[in-house]
């Protein structure tokens, strides 16, 4: 999964930043609740449910990417995932992890995350947390360790 | 066969419920009160942040349990149904309508008016603003004038907003903040908004929302709450026309009929389970369901139409600073030619629509890591704005809510069907108004450097009401202006169902000013003291 993780997250989170987030996908695996029911907020009228769990594909899919990524150079691991998700037919960032290729879902976990936006506008935004209303009229500021 | 009698029944528990049973209970503080819901109570709400948590990590319902799955309609808006309604989940929006919105046919020879005066409406839109705890800032236009103050400030505008109102004010069309049920002080027992982010689920209660108010009324001796209860059929007394008792059935005893018998029944269900049990109660008497003597209920069932763009502009846009709240104009509440008749709001919000991580370049290429995060942050240079335009359309007397005989729950009672129609004169206005709004949008842009990613038309209409409209005259309505129904002196129909139109802006603060004022009816039906 590290391996994994190293190829397909940017490395400007650091070789630690990148095992934190493969570890942190890892525990959302385990947390995941096959049949829960999904969101079905207003303008949703569908009531849809949670599928099975993604972590039995996971792990045929990382058993299959095990070699190249264990042993071929950056080009080549980046190929091969490129090559995993190509077959896989993912055309687009999946809006939450849904199952059908890990290195997709692993990749929709960190960059649809507030750390990753706070990453990519370099700003402590904080999309997603509880920030209070005070000092929200300034811009956010920079990330530490990142300007 | 279990009986509960108490001098009102309630039969729903949305915010309408919520309104009417709170001030009754203060306007009568004697008065036994039941409150009659087919869903669930969801009042835990120290589980709050973590629901919040897994909507955001798994999407998963942050309402666990607010449906029933055979209790559904074709054409709503929302399959909420538990304590509370879908305003457990509304985004506290609190815009009020204007005189024009009540007096169609006298000021532009359209549709309908309404039976009750805007001063008269005015005093109860300032207290339905006390009551939900509403913060905002007085509108620009003298048009909008109130009578009192917002009972709080206006939330603070993000620099996201702050950017957004110099792009949008640089237009020459007046902008301010959207006034929120929100809180920006400590109000009413519910703290000051934390800026989550989900006001879909509000994990403090800064957002004002029922189940708050109906866990304050259960402290009453007086008050009921029966929850996972479904109302099936109101029955008429024996030769009067009064409401005897309303027959339910606990989904816990789904074998056994519950009768809940009280002077004075009110029904506020919303625009869609309110119309529907009405027509469910057909009796021999009454072949085609109760107050319905008109043939109007269920009937000129109405919403407002939209029209959207996504706007690029030059401004530094951080995405999730605060999505929730946004701007409003209500320049376009106000029609200067008659000829062209096109009313709305308009509205403005950060985005991040054409600014979100891709998987794929231009060139069709995947992109992994670091030429991911590359693409993703040269593409998010500008800003985006959403903007959008709630515009004004009107019912067709067959724009309808009816009984589906091809839907039946497991109680085998059909369920609804909705088919929203516009008028004759709504339908002429289409190409111009589809021309307005494209004009109005380019003009936007172009002051912004901008350029419109996009733009699009609901295909349904939003925050619907209707289905027994109130009227002066019972050949042409369900009620009067305070939900009485004409043909049954003791049943009520209250909030969104009783609006003959839904204006061109968020509903729900009009909802409860309609419910406040039929309270005020209501008590004085029963002795003081």
């Amino acid at each position: 999964m590290r391996a994994l993780a190293v190829v397909v997250l940017p490395a400007e989170l650091g070789a630690a930043g990148v095992d934190q987030t493969a570890e942190a996908f890892v525990r959302w695996v385990r947390g995941y609740r096959a049949g829960a029911e999904m969101d079905h907020g207003y303008g949703v009228t569908r009531l849809r449910a949670k599928g099975s769990s993604p972590a039995p594909g996971y792990l045929r899919q990382l058993a299959e990417l095990r070699a190249a990524l264990l042993s071929a150079d950056m080009d080549s691991k980046r190929q091969v995932v490129t090559a995993a998700l190509e077959q896989a037919r993912i055309n687009d960032l999946p809006r939450t992890p849904d199952g059908r290729h890990i290195a997709a879902d692993l990749m929709a976990f960190y960059f649809r995350s507030s750390d990753a936006n706070d990453l990519c506008y370099r700003a402590a935004i904080g999309r997603d947390l509880c920030r209070g209303l005070d000092g929200s009229e300034q811009a956010p500021a920079p990330l530490k360790g990142r300007a | 066969m279990p009986r509960y009698e108490s001098d009102v029944c309630i039969i729903g528990s949305g915010i309408t419920a919520a309104m009417l049973a709170l001030k009754l209970s203060e306007l009568r503080p004697n008065l036994s009160i039941t409150v009659v819901e087919a869903g669930k109570r969801l009042f835990d709400t120290e589980n709050r942040m973590a629901y919040r948590q897994r909507s955001i990590d798994y999407a998963e319902n942050a309402w666990p349990g607010d449906f029933i799955e055979d209790q559904a309609a074709q054409g709503v808006i929302s399959r909420t149904m538990a304590v509370g309604g879908s305003a457990l989940h509304w985004g506290g929006t609190c815009n009020r309508f204007s005189e024009e919105d009540l007096r169609l046919k006298s000021m532009f020879g359209l549709y309908t008016d309404w039976p009750l005066a805007w001063a008269e409406l005015e005093k109860f839109y300032c207290e339905a603003e006390r009551r939900l705890g509403v913060s905002g800032e007085p509108s620009p236009f003298v048009e909008d004038r109130r009578s009192e103050p917002y009972p709080m400030a206006a939330m603070a505008m993000t620099h996201n907003l702050i950017e957004l109102k110099k792009w949008a004010d640089q237009s020459g069309i007046p902008f301010q903040t959207t006034p929120q049920a929100k809180n920006t002080e400590p109000y009413d027992g519910r703290a000051k908004c934390i800026r989550c982010n989900t006001c879909a689920i509000c994990p403090t209660g800064a957002r004002y929302s029922p189940d708050y108010t109906f866990r304050r009324l259960l402290q009453r001796k007086n008050f009921a709450l029966h929850d996972q209860t479904l109302v099936r059929k109101l029955v008429i007394d024996d030769g009067k026309s009064t409401v005897a008792a309303a027959e339910a059935v606990n989904y816990q005893k789904p074998d056994e009929t519950v009768e809940y018998r009280a002077p004075v029944f009110a029904l506020t269900s919303g625009y869609c389970w309110s119309p529907h049990l009405l027509l469910l109660s057909r009796s021999p008497r009454f072949p085609n369901g109760l107050a319905n003597s008109s043939g109007l209920v269920g009937r000129y069932m109405c919403g407002h139409a939209f029209q959207s763009a996504m706007i690029e502009i030059d401004a530094k846009i951080y995405p999730g600073m605060n999505e929730q709240h946004g701007l409003i104009s209500r320049q376009f509440f106000r029609v200067k030619d008659r000829e062209k008749f096109v009313r709305h709001d308009l509205r403005v919000w950060e985005s991040a629509t054409g600014h979100e991580p891709r998987m794929r370049g231009a060139d069709g290429r995947i992109l992994l890591g670091d030429g991911l995060l590359a693409d993703w942050r040269q593409r998010a240079q500008r800003g985006t704005a959403r903007v959008r335009g709630y515009y004004d359309v009107h019912p067709d007397r067959d724009s309808s809510l009816t009984l589906d005989a091809s839907a039946k729950n497991r109680f085998g009672d059909p369920l609804p069907k909705i088919e929203h129609r516009l008028d004759a004169a709504t339908q002429a206005r289409r190409d111009f108004t589809r021309e307005h709004f494209q004009q109005l949008f380019q003009n936007l842009a172009k002051t912004g450097n901008g350029k419109v990613l996009n733009t699009g038309a609901g295909n349904y209409l939003d925050h619907p009401a209707g289905g027994c409209r109130m009227g002066s005259d019972p050949a042409s309505s369900v009620c009067d202006s305070f939900g009485q129904t004409h043909d049954h002196e003791n049943l009520f129909v209250a909030g969104s169902p009783t609006l003959p139109n839904a204006g061109c802006t968020n509903g729900t603060l009009t909802f409860v000013a309609l419910t406040l004022r039929s309270a005020e009816r209501l008590a004085a039906r029963f002795a003081q003291g």
